[in-house]
């Protein structure tokens, strides 16, 4: 007979319907026993009460349905970006609000590596600058004969300094695009796309998809979702091969590890029959704290890049509509073949026109083989309508729309990118609950920070960074951004039997918080604090 | 110094036939040890007799040439490449088929243990059209033949002139059959200035000029020059004075990368081209033309 704990709480909510709030639930196993008052649990037999979570707030697990390791792993650089972030440490990293500011912070960080090794950061962002364009005579500040690379945080920009410039062979000879000059006709230390930033990142041995696959990566992915309060988390476009796997399977079964991890295989390089085969294969080697299967697939880019395709009337400022990753022809092969075969989508989305073509995609797939139960998901769906949300029910799509957007981008998709119009009715998530989808809201850390409560408050208040509410028709309640950050999030890994909520049957994963969303201002949804997770009834306090 | 990697990338549409191109690449008997990375095994075919070893990602052959699957992270790939100890001789890239092979090659020109080789873009005679009328890929499907350098029509016996036109427009250069010997020779710069690699020196299906000067240029007079080559030029090479030490001069199709260098070599550049387009005649003239009026130190 194995032991019951009831947990106390300042408050409960749960999620579900039949007992939306309590004071106290029982576990058993790492799954949930009952949940009420203090003697929820007395037909199960003998209980042990835990008081430490007694002064909190309790909501089920946060599950971030679109995110990447990445997030994690950037963490081996010093984060020199605008806006505060925590890293998995605890360490808070403050926002960088001038060049100086970023100038002084990588002094310091400078003088805590060996001698003579490289100066890396990331998570610079130029638009949030009002000051001249960063350059290499700013970095040469810090060292001019350690090299130094600052990775801006669409992981597209970096800068150099003199000394990694010269590694790399770039001077004033060098033509290349990507490769910017000033006036005078020197590169300014500014490399944009992988072609001209290569050469740097190769000498001072940064390596993207390398860094994803390092134990300690895996499990510091675990520690920043602990302190975000989330405890199921995807790394949406993963690479893996068999030691990958292997990988994956050993650091997530050490004892303690805080978080189930959901690894979505990128679609890529491989037939569509091949790929489908080996995520199939993939599904033997899931374990409880590891879960494989589903692919992602890559169509369009991305908004602010103005890569995404659009529809008419396009981008404002005469830009050229955006890039599809994939033909129009291969998304409706790989959506044919994925839905015969049974795998399980997630499915990049930003513009308007690659919407359309995924919805057309899977119609033409759900006429050639039935699968009711699919429940393929489209992801970012920033500028669906109620046109493509209604077609999505019709269909039995779901939805993991990017609120966080309308925060960081949302006043330059107004003024540079979609404008007005289409800006106000982006990210819309109260058309796509009016149309009766399934709705879940992600961050794609690291491309904005994790914080499933961020987003909730994004998508409840839809401020811009200039303080704008941006659409405020498109606004839903804290109860249904809560809803989407855990059973609607769920649902679109297929794990809404097991997690999303807390009640009996389902796994033990809360969120332990120390307010309750619900009796604050909608406004203060964000500063709610995060005191940790309990993960299958395994309790990690920050 | 090292010795520079050249890098050619193949780009093409689904199913135009870069994969064909591929095959006879590893299997043609060329003497160079190259190295090809793919998006996917599927449709390389190498004869068992060739085949040294296969395991899940790479491929290698008995003529000491190498086929890799890329795998999700394109430059990661190329870094290893460059790793490889012995350099290979070659590398080739195949785009996948809604690419961009122009930002793939680019890093030949960026990365200093690279040399551009090259972009081929291969087209399917009897899709073109159909592609060029779609309007969710035209732009893409055209910007493929924009950068080429030498594009290859595949699934026709003879090129039609509407294609060849419509092809030459976007690109600037005439299209030719997929398998033509000679393109295949230039592309893998297997032609008669290479006796290193015991070309003979006469191949008379190619012309090969040679020029020479000692005025000293500035990189804008040069560039000008260079720009007004004759098109049929495939390639140019050699060294150029320039104000402080040597030009080194590359072209390849409409790509032109100059280098400063300091060397003690004699001036000089060879251009090479197909002798049914080309004459030294042509070459002569533009080279005269061009320097004429020029001091020396222009």
């Amino acid at each position: 007979m194995t032991e019951i704990t009831v947990f106390e709480a300042r408050k409960i909510l749960t999620m579900d319907p039949n007992r939306p709030e309590a004071t106290h639930v029982a576990v058993r196993d790492g799954h949930i026993l009952a949940v009420g008052g203090p003697d929820c649990a007395a037909q199960w037999g003998e209980v042990t009460h835990d008081r430490s979570l007694a002064d909190k707030v309790l909501t089920p697990g946060f599950v971030e349905g679109h995110a990447h390791i990445m997030a994690s792993a950037m963490w081996s650089y010093a984060y020199c970006g605008f806006h505060d972030r925590t890293d998995p440490d605890g360490k808070l990293w403050k926002g960088r609000e001038t060049i100086e500011d970023v100038v002084e912070g990588l002094k310091e960080y400078a003088a805590t590596l060996p001698e003579g090794a490289p100066i890396i950061g990331w998570g610079f962002d130029p638009i949030f600058l009002t000051s001249e364009r960063l350059n290499r005579s700013h970095l040469d500040e810090i060292s001019r004969d350690r090299p130094i690379a600052i990775i801006f945080s669409n992981f597209h920009l970096l800068c150099a300094n003199s000394k990694a410039m010269e590694l790399a062979q770039y001077d004033r000879d060098t033509n290349v695009e990507g490769v910017l000059r000033d006036a005078a006709g020197e590169p300014t230390g500014e490399l944009q796309e992988m072609a001209a930033m290569f050469p740097v990142m190769r000498r001072l041995g940064i390596d993207f998809s390398d860094l994803g696959r390092k134990d300690e990566v895996i499990r510091r992915f675990g520690e920043v979702a602990r302190r975000e309060g989330v405890t199921t988390m995807t790394d949406l476009f993963a690479t893996l091969e068999e030691e990958d796997v292997d990988r994956m399977v050993r650091v997530t079964s050490e004892p303690g590890y805080p978080l189930r991890v959901v690894p979505v295989m990128g679609a890529v390089g491989d037939s569509a029959e091949n790929i489908a085969a080996r995520a199939k294969a993939l599904r033997t080697r899931s374990t409880e704290k590891l879960r494989l299967g589903a692919v992602k697939l890559m169509t369009d880019g991305s908004i602010q890049g103005w890569t995404a395709r659009v529809k008419w009337p396009g981008y404002v400022g005469g830009h050229p509509n955006g890039i599809w990753n994939l033909a129009p022809e291969q998304i409706f092969e790989l959506c044919e073949v994925m839905h015969r075969e049974g795998v399980h989508m997630h499915i990049h989305v930003n513009g308007d026109e690659a919407s359309e073509v995924v919805i057309d995609a899977i119609e033409a797939a759900a006429r050639k083989s039935s699968w009711p139960g699919h429940r393929h998901v489209l992801q970012h769906c920033q500028m669906m309508g109620p046109d493509q949300f209604r077609r999505c029910r019709e269909l039995g799509l779901s939805v993991n729309i990017f609120a966080n957007h309308i925060w960081y981008f949302g006043d330059q998709h107004a003024a540079l990118t979609i404008g007005e119009d289409r800006a106000r009715r982006m990210d819309a998530c109260r058309s796509a609950l009016d149309a009766g989808l399934n709705v879940a809201v992600h961050s794609d850390a690291p491309v904005t920070p994790l914080g499933p409560l961020f987003i909730a408050w994004c998508a409840v208040n839809r401020l811009t960074g200039s303080g704008r509410v941006l659409g405020a028709s498109q606004r839903i309640s804290v109860k249904e951004a809560l809803y989407a950050i855990t059973l609607g999030a769920a649902q679109t890994l297929k794990m809404d039997h097991e997690i999303g909520s807390i009640e009996c049957g389902k796994r033990a994963d809360f969120a332990v918080l120390g307010e309750d969303p619900l009796a604050l201002a909608p406004e203060a949804l964000k500063d709610v604090p995060v005191h940790g997770t309990v993960l299958g009834g395994e309790v990690h306090l920050l | 110094m090292r010795r520079r990697l050249p890098l050619t990338v193949i780009g093409g549409y689904l199913g135009a036939g870069k994969t064909t191109l591929i095959n006879r690449l590893l299997a043609a008997d060329h003497g160079l040890r190259i190295v090809v990375l793919v998006n996917d095994f599927g449709a390389i075919n190498i004869d068992a007799a060739l085949l040294q070893s296969a395991d899940e990602d790479t491929l290698t052959l008995t003529n000491g040439c190498v086929c890799c699957t890329m795998g999700a992270d394109l430059f990661q790939a190329v870094g290893k490449v460059l790793d490889r100890v012995p350099l290979p001789d070659h590398l080739v890239i195949e785009a996948s088929g809604i690419a961009d092979p122009a930002r793939i090659a680019r890093v030949a020109q960026s990365e200093p243990d690279l040399s551009y080789a090259g972009i081929v873009t291969v087209v399917d005679a009897l899709e073109f059209d159909r592609l060029q009328g779609d309007a969710l890929i035209a732009p893409q499907i055209e910007g493929q033949v924009r950068c080429a350098d030498m594009v290859l029509v595949s699934k026709i016996k003879s090129l039609s002139p509407a294609l060849s036109g419509a092809l030459q427009e976007l690109s600037g250069r005439t299209p030719l059959l997929v398998e033509d010997e000679l393109a295949l020779r230039l592309l893998l710069d297997r032609h008669p200035h290479r006796p290193d690699f015991g070309e003979t020196e006469t191949h008379p299906a190619y012309t090969r000029w040679h020029g020479v000067t000692d005025k000293v240029l500035q990189r804008e007079t040069l560039q000008g020059l260079i720009a007004a080559r004759p098109e049929a030029v495939f390639r140019l090479k050699g060294f150029v004075p320039a104000p402080d030490g040597l030009w080194e001069v590359q072209v390849v199709g409409q790509q032109v990368t100059l280098r400063r260098i300091a060397a003690d070599i004699p001036p000089g550049v060879v251009a090479i081209g197909r002798q049914d387009t080309l004459t030294k005649e042509a070459c002569e003239r533009w080279w005269q033309e061009g320097l004429k009026g020029l001091t020396h130190e222009d």
